[in-house]
């Protein structure tokens, strides 16, 4: 790949990002506002940060969860990911391994759980969506094994590991800020990082990545690997947090950040996306959920209201992005077109 | 790698995969039946009768032949979600009242929370002609048919934890929701000095948690004029949703001193809930007795707990099921003919408030 052809589709794309990250901040922006008229307990430190350190599992995972929908794949793994992760450490430690020794086994059996999706997804060419759903319920299966069914309890374990999901470093929640530098870290390689780009191009045309020369079964490889890799750190945390592993845990994950994603622009088929937008998806949702139960939305009609601000702020992200994009087919057609050009 | 190695390799990942998923499937079931028969001493609370049960098992071979029982009699718990920890305790009981008579008990059920598999696997252990089936159901109506089926055949069954009231079944063994809910609303005001606002979370939609709450807040509206149950919040059945809904409620409702949790799962979450928003003077009253929650109690962050009468579900559904087999029960001459129902047709097999007083009681050994 030469780097004019990288710059090229790097400024294209970079184009098609920042106007779709706008839109989502900018609803952001107007929900708060309106939420923070109708209750007064909104816009207060501790509620934001609650907020934040409720989001951050599920951010964590958003990053991965990007990265494969910018492939043309997703993930349906990782909330069982997440679960299993924490159900190793803890139960390996309650069985008298070292608590660390315990998380480097959890995230080396979780990585392994990736190499397997990306093998048969990457290589054998598998379709994503049923070898990741078999996943979901094998490594769902190894938590219930594992754990015979009950949430096992760390009650002793060593400060410095539940200082990871429960204490503050510089006023910030210590499990906002790893959220906070993963999703900076990965948003900077989605955009600079030779690795990542060649993601887009996979995502965008397979065979024309391959032709290029990219090794597509690689990088797919790699892609689960990576989502894995991150449920896993998200269910250490998660089992840092809470003292208690959980079978459980994680359950239904993999929907919520594949809405996430989705309201952040990443597209189902693949080639577009940021986990800068992933980010703001997650902070969206977990936004509305707050307010819902700061209103005292009844039970009942949390739900339905949810499911449809959801329908509506992607509907309006999508009409927006339909205007801006007929402004800009001419020079996109161009870039894009150059970009195949340089390839050969 | 070598094109010629690579499909063998593949192969091998598919077959480990594809026995990874099996395992995966069977060994929850498996898993607790194999846990159980292990000989593992129940709950201490129930330790006495246990240790009672020690000689009897002894000469159980005797004991069952004296009321007909042949040693290889087949009793079956059948459940759904058949990998959750709530089951172990039932069927511990089930098994020590198994034990008594000297007859053989099984546990079986459906992994996932579904009913076409959950009715596949009860009529599959139908087609084996057990002595006895208890069963938990899944949906109320979905077993009607089943269980009548299986009642036709011969087999007396009995439903415990979940019922299907037009299916025949001769009881139902239960925790009486309502009344646990009322419970726990009781043991919370007291603790609060019966004043102060308090809040649930729970499971919408999934009717023993919507009578727990039920119970809870009717109970505090009627008895205790100073308090105000002031919001319901859905819990999820997971940790850092309920979390979120807890912390949610606390920003939302300064005033708030209690909050009451109608599944363990939610309990979690709002110990977590209460310590990251600096609001430890909040008393949380949870359900149930997993480990989480007991050391929980121990460590204070969790005032209290609702434990169930697990034990006495699957002890009692055994009994009823053995004394029907064997014709042990005849309240009245040709009660069968006469459509008469010789059992007391539901057990409320009730609560206890667990506290740091009496946590150690609760405690199963691994």
């Amino acid at each position: 790949m030469s780097n004019t052809n990288g710059q090229a589709i790097r400024a294209f794309f970079n184009k098609m990002k920042s106007f779709r990250e706008a839109t989502i901040l900018l609803t952001i922006i107007i929900f708060s506002v309106i939420i923070s008229f109708l209750a007064p307990n909104f816009l207060t430190v501790d509620n934001l940060k609650t907020t934040a350190i409720g989001m951050s599992a599920d951010g964590i995972i958003a990053i991965g969860m990007t990265v494969a929908l910018v492939s043309g794949g997703f993930d349906l793994s990782v909330g069982s990911i997440l679960g299993v992760s924490s159900v190793i450490a803890g139960v390996a430690y309650l069985a008298g391994v070292d608590i660390w020794i315990g998380c480097l086994i959890s995230v080396a059996i979780c990585l392994l759980f990736g190499l397997f999706d990306g093998l048969l997804i990457g290589k054998v060419g598998i379709n994503p969506f049923i070898i990741t759903l078999g996943m979901m319920q094998m490594a769902r299966g190894v938590a219930y094994v594992v754990t015979t069914g009950s949430p096992q309890s760390l009650a002793s374990v060593p400060e410095a590991f539940s200082f990871l999901g429960q204490k503050d470093v510089l006023g910030l929640p210590f499990i906002v800020l790893i959220f906070i530098v993963l999703a900076v870290a990965g948003d900077i390689l989605m955009r600079k990082s030779s690795p990542f780009r060649k993601v887009f191009y996979i995502g965008s045309n397979q065979k024309a990545a391959k032709l290029s020369g990219i090794n597509v079964s690689k990088t797919k490889i790699g892609v689960y690997m990576l989502t894995a890799f991150l449920a896993s750190i998200s269910g250490l945390l998660t089992l840092s947090r809470f003292g208690v592993a959980t079978p459980t845990a994680g359950q239904g994950t993999e929907m919520r950040v594949i809405s996430a994603a989705v309201i952040g622009g990443a597209s189902l088929s693949g080639g577009q996306g940021t986990i800068l937008g992933a980010v703001l998806g997650t902070v969206l949702l977990n936004l509305i959920n707050n307010a819902l139960v700061l209103l005292k939305v009844s039970v009942y009609w949390q739900q339905l209201i949810s499911g449809l601000i959801l329908i509506l702020a992607v509907t309006i992200d999508h009409i927006s992005h339909l205007n801006k994009k007929s402004l800009k087919t001419k020079k996109s057609i161009f870039t894009s077109s150059n970009a195949v050009i340089n390839n050969k | 790698m070598k094109k010629w190695l690579l499909k063998p390799i593949y192969l091998l990942i598919i077959v480990v995969m594809a026995m990874g998923l099996v395992l995966s499937g069977c060994s929850s079931t498996a898993q607790v039946s194999d846990s159980a028969a292990e000989q593992e001493e129940p709950a201490e609370a129930a330790a006495a009768q246990v240790e009672d049960e020690a000689p009897a098992a002894a000469e159980a071979q005797d004991t069952g032949a004296a009321f007909g029982a042949d040693p290889n009699e087949e009793y079956y718990m059948v459940t759904f979600l058949s990998g959750i920890e709530y089951w172990k305790g039932c069927y511990k009981g089930f098994e020590a009242a198994g034990k008594l008579y000297g007859v053989k008990t099984i546990y079986g059920g459906a992994a996932e929370y579904d009913v076409n598999q959950a009715v596949t696997v009860f009529e599959q252990i139908i087609a084996n002609k057990p002595a006895g089936i208890a069963v938990s159901c899944i949906n109320p109506d979905a077993y009607i048919e089943p269980i009548k089926k299986a009642m036709d055949a011969g087999i007396p069954v009995v439903t415990f934890d979940a019922d299907s009231p037009n299916s025949g079944r001769y009881a139902f063994l239960a925790t009486g929701n309502v009344a646990a809910g009322e419970t726990a609303a009781k043991y919370l005001a007291d603790a609060l000095g019966g004043e102060g606002d308090v809040a649930v979370v729970t499971l919408p939609g999934q009717l023993n948690h919507e009578e727990r709450c039920a119970g809870f807040v009717d109970y505090i509206e009627a008895n205790y004029p100073n308090m105000k149950v002031v919001q319901t919040a859905n819990g999820g059945g997971e940790q850092t949703t309920a979390a979120t809904a807890a912390s949610g409620i606390l920003q939302a409702n300064p005033s708030v001193k209690g909050l009451f949790c109608t599944d363990a799962t939610s309990g979690v979450g709002a110990v977590a809930a209460i310590s990251e928003t600096n609001r430890t003077d909040v008393k949380i009253v949870s359900f149930d007795t997993d480990k989480g929650t007991l050391d929980a109690i121990k460590a204070g962050t969790i005032e209290a707990s609702i434990a169930q009468g697990t034990w006495n579900m699957g002890f009692w559904a055994f009994q009823q099921l053995f004394q029907l087999k064997h014709d042990l029960i005849n309240p009245t001459e040709g009660w069968e003919e006469k459509g008469i129902n010789p059992l007391p047709p539901y057990i409320d097999t009730g609560v206890n408030v667990v506290t740091k007083d009496n946590v150690d009681a609760f405690y199963v050994s691994e």
